[in-house]
């Protein structure tokens, strides 16, 4: 069979190949969005002077990144929904409950990665730097927020980029839970016409093109703000 | 514009499905290793699934696999695989045949070549009654769910083009998400939605099979191109099944009114390989 490009580059396949990768950077876009607050906020739990939350901080990541990311997303697709009421599981369904349990899995497993990256950041920062903030009479609160977590988040930021990338390639696994994503759409290609070569060659090129856009974001960043020794 | 590539770049294209490999000889293949693996879905009663009480696959389609195996005279392997890997799976010869609920159509016959048809049926849909469908045309912009790769989805695009399709990846979670609430409508082949519908019990009265058929499908076995040495031995197989009565006998075991399917009366015979185009 030759493999045939004008396929993927116009046409009806293309145009739901496209639309999967349109699916694709949303999800990624909008996990990162609602993952990074949740992230600094457990990341904070975990250090907070309060041991009760320290707890449940570390039962929430430990959970979250023992379970694989496919039953995460089932989980939040076909079992979470179901114990909501009824009015409100209606209201759900009759939207797009698809992205919004991909969004949900997906945000609560990148965060869980994202927290323990921005925990190293905070505790790579010298004690004696909070110590100052707490003898000056800053809480912990305005300690964080004011002294480390502006030196924290700069060097966290190549390993959150690292996660991103993970983020990125883990919407893949949406498609089991029918969003219409890149593999969604590869897959459908693949059964309508049976060119199973040119619709994954799309896929394939697809995540490593975005996948590459992100490492070089890294890379740009580490060179215009190398990590400083504090 | 169209490229041809070399055989390099196709190995580096993940998921590729790659043109059959050159056997020499297939058949003397499975003599030689002494087994014959069939490709089945494990997920589908009652062409294939897992005996709760056993553990093991069993199903229409395992017997007719058995079968073949016994003429051959080597031990049948079962190796469970998705419905959307099942053309490439055979084609790159990592199962002999195809026990798959594989629907015999047009478009695949340019892939794989296939045996005497096994099962004649057709897809229906299944919808609650509180959406107050009653018609297949009823579905048009309304959020419809079935299996990722196999001829559910066309068939149902073809029927009614503005109809919502989600997939997953087993049937089972498709009927799952109706009854959940997740779409209006369950699309599958008759057996498997027939079988399904059944296991409802008493929840039966809130839900309703439409009466149209989707299409009508032939199921069959699916063999590698370019072996006629297997297509007519499995052929023969499926002959002598027919001849000797124990197709029908298969068919009541697995289709038939003891069945969790319940079909009253066996429509079809296994005498064609021929579909209607």
């Amino acid at each position: 069979m030759q493999f045939d490009l004008s396929l993927i580059l116009s046409g009806k396949y293309h145009d739901w190949l496209l639309s999967g990768l349109g699916v694709s950077l949303a999800l990624t876009g909008i996990t990162l969005l609602l993952a990074l607050p949740l992230a600094i906020a457990i990341a904070l739990c975990r250090l907070a002077p309060i041991k009760p939350l320290n707890w449940l901080a570390l039962a929430y990541v430990e959970t979250i990144r023992n379970i694989p990311l496919l039953a995460h997303l089932l989980f939040w697709y076909f079992g979470a929904p179901e114990l909501l009421p009824d009015n409100i599981k209606e209201w759900l369904y009759s939207g797009n409950i698809e992205a919004i349990s991909a969004v949900a899995g997906l945000t609560f497993y990148t965060a869980a990665y994202m927290s323990e990256d921005i925990r190293s950041g905070i505790r790579g920062i010298p004690v004696q730097q909070i110590e100052a903030a707490r003898a000056i009479g800053f809480g912990f609160m305005a300690t964080m927020r004011l002294v480390i977590l502006p030196q924290a988040l700069r060097i966290t930021i190549p390993p959150l980029i690292s996660q991103t990338l993970n983020l990125w390639k883990n919407t893949s696994i949406a498609t089991v839970i029918g969003v219409a994503e890149l593999m969604y759409q590869a897959q459908k290609v693949e059964t309508d016409s049976f060119r199973s070569t040119e619709a994954f060659a799309f896929a394939t090129a697809s995540y490593l093109g975005v996948s590459l856009v992100i490492t070089l974001l890294a890379a740009l960043y580490h060179h215009r703000y190398p990590v400083r020794n504090v | 514009m169209r490229i041809r590539l070399s055989h390099l770049t196709i190995a580096l294209i993940l998921g590729a499905s790659v043109a059959s490999a050159a056997h020499a000889d297939q058949l003397s293949d499975i003599k030689k290793k002494g087994e014959l693996v069939c490709g089945v879905l494990g997920t589908d009663e009652p062409n294939s699934f897992v005996d709760p009480k056993t553990r093991e696959i069993v199903g229409y389609e395992v017997d007719l696999c058995n079968d073949i195996a016994q003429k051959i005279g080597v031990k049948p392997v079962l190796k469970q695989i998705a419905v959307a890997a099942r053309i490439p799976e055979l084609q790159q010869g990592r199962v002999d045949i195809l026990t798959a609920s594989l629907t015999h159509n047009k478009e695949r016959e340019g892939l794989i070549d296939f045996s005497l048809s096994t099962f004649i049926t057709g897809q229906r849909v299944l919808v609650k009654k509180s959406s107050g469908i009653t018609d297949v045309a009823q579905l048009a912009g309304k959020k419809v769910l079935t299996v990722k790769g196999g001829t559910q989805e066309p068939n149902l695009k073809r029927a009614v083009p503005t109809a919502d399709v989600v997939t997953y990846e087993t049937t089972v979670q498709a009927f799952l998400g109706l009854q959940q609430g997740k779409g209006v409508g369950y699309v599958d082949d008759e057996a498997s939605l027939l079988n399904n519908y059944a296991k409802l019990g008493a929840a039966q009265k809130d839900y309703l099979v439409l009466p149209q058929s989707l299409s009508t499908e032939a199921l069959a076995i699916g063999i590698r191109k370019g072996e006629p040495e297997i297509k007519t031995l499995v052929d023969g197989v499926l002959r002598d099944l027919e001849k000797s009565g124990d197709a029908q006998k298969l068919f009541v075991k697995w289709y038939g009114p003891n069945s969790n399917l319940k079909f009253q009366t066996r429509t079809f015979k296994i005498d064609s390989d021929k579909i209607e185009g």
